[in-house]
């Protein structure tokens, strides 16, 4: 009886050693066996030098997120990190003259009107006061920010009646002098020294320009977070 | 020697386990070639493409079930099984196994050479040979021709085959014998005999 069955199981090593050496003791004396092991060998080495086919594009589904998506996402989780520092540190600043003038902030009620005003004029031309100017640029800077009219913030401190007229003579000022965000940060920053002295606290906008900044990017930053995620 | 011993590899479908992307394409670039090979073999070259696409995208979006180490064994599970679910969507019923129950493998029939011709191991260059070879492969059942194509091609074990087509060693055994034998008479059939070591 010929071993026919386990002749390619052999040939892979595939069989029991049991089985193995009884094929091979099978495979010293038939002369059939060893010629049909010879032609299933051959028959293996064929099927195994078919030549390879080649795609014709790649197959490779894209699931990794593309590099300005990940770059994106770090600029904006940085920003929003960045932003909200900056929104802490300049509300810390301006609620530092609010404590010491804290006698004054009766006054400062029927400020939402004026700020309005000031940011109606104020939005045509974005632009800060000259930089020289300290006495003004406070309420200047925060004229200069459309905010002002969506931020009816009831603990910020604003300009009084009195300041009014001030208000919108700095706006004018302003079609004149411009200056970058920055300087009119700093100027602010230089402002609400001095008017602490004066019992008149600026109204601030950028603590909460920052603070929706930073949100923001917090927003564009999660939303990517997630797309990578999902990706 | 095998693409998924090395630790590279390794180190790869670990991140691309915790959902790197980009560590599953390099996984996927890898063996993308010898999975087309093995589908267009199955299913022809115009679906394979397909299949083998399908299949690496399944395998990104189950990755996180997977708990075997040989990443290569796996989609070629995955590609395998799609080939013949697509095989058998073909088919008008579709029901039938596409390979019908092994009978004794001791009875499978040896066709005699027709004429005396070159002997099959000094063919494997011969690009008529490698012909018949593709023709007799095409004539086979479906899950013969994938466990002789695993094993010839692919090199896997017995073992991995078994995992990878979901089927007893047994039946591995078998569909490995039976494949080669037809291979071989229809080789056999066409003026040649494969006599030499």
């Amino acid at each position: 009886m010929h071993p026919f069955g386990d002749l390619s199981a052999y040939l892979d090593r595939a069989l029991s050693p049991e089985a193995r050496a009884s094929v091979q003791a099978h495979l010293d004396t038939c002369a059939i066996c060893r010629t049909r092991l010879a032609e299933l060998r051959g028959t293996a080495r064929l099927i195994a030098a078919l030549p390879m086919p080649v795609p014709s594009r790649s197959l490779v589904p894209r699931v990794s997120a593309p590099v300005w998506m990940v770059a994106l996402r770090t600029f904006s989780t940085l920003a929003s990190a960045a932003a909200i520092l900056l929104f802490v540190v300049s509300a810390a600043i301006s609620s530092f003259p609010r404590a010491q003038s804290a006698g004054s902030a009766p006054a400062a009620v029927p400020a939402p009107s004026a700020a309005l005003d000031a940011a109606r004029s104020g939005a045509t031309s974005a632009s800060a006061a000259p930089q020289s100017d300290t006495k003004y640029a406070a309420p200047t800077s925060a004229s200069a920010s459309p905010f002002t009219a969506f931020n009816p913030l009831p603990t910020s401190p604003t300009p009084a009646p009195a300041e009014r007229s001030i208000a919108s003579d700095a706006t004018r000022r302003q079609d004149t002098g411009s200056a970058s965000p920055s300087a009119s940060i700093g100027d602010f920053a230089v402002a609400a020294r001095t008017s602490s002295g004066t019992e008149q606290p600026p109204f601030n906008p950028f603590p909460w320009l920052w603070l929706v900044l930073g949100v923001a990017f917090a927003a564009v930053s999660f939303v990517l977070g997630r797309r990578l995620r999902s990706a | 020697m095998r693409p998924d011993v090395g630790g590279a590899t390794e180190a790869l479908l670990d991140r691309a386990r915790r959902g790197d992307g980009r560590a599953f394409e390099q996984l996927a670039l890898e063996v993308q070639r010898p999975l087309y090979r093995h589908a267009a073999r199955m299913v022809g070259h115009d679906d394979a493409e397909d299949v083998v696409q399908d299949a690496l995208l399944s395998a990104w979006k189950s990755l996180a079930s997977f708990e075997g180490t040989s990443f290569r064994a796996w989609v070629f599970r995955i590609v395998t099984n799609r080939a013949l679910d697509r095989l058998r969507s073909r088919r008008r019923r579709p029901e039938l196994p596409l390979d019908p129950p092994a009978e004794d493998d001791d009875a499978v029939g040896w066709a005699e050479p027709a004429a005396a011709g070159p002997e099959l191991a000094d063919l494997a260059a011969d690009r008529e040979a490698l012909g018949v070879v593709e023709e007799a492969l095409a004539t086979l059942p479906a899950e013969q021709r994938a466990v002789l194509l695993l094993r010839d091609v692919e090199g896997f074990a017995y073992e991995e085959i078994a995992i990878i087509t979901s089927t007893e060693i047994g039946t591995v055994k078998s569909r490995i014998h039976r494949g080669r034998v037809a291979v071989r008479n229809i080789l056999v059939s066409r003026g040649w005999k494969g006599s030499s070591g």
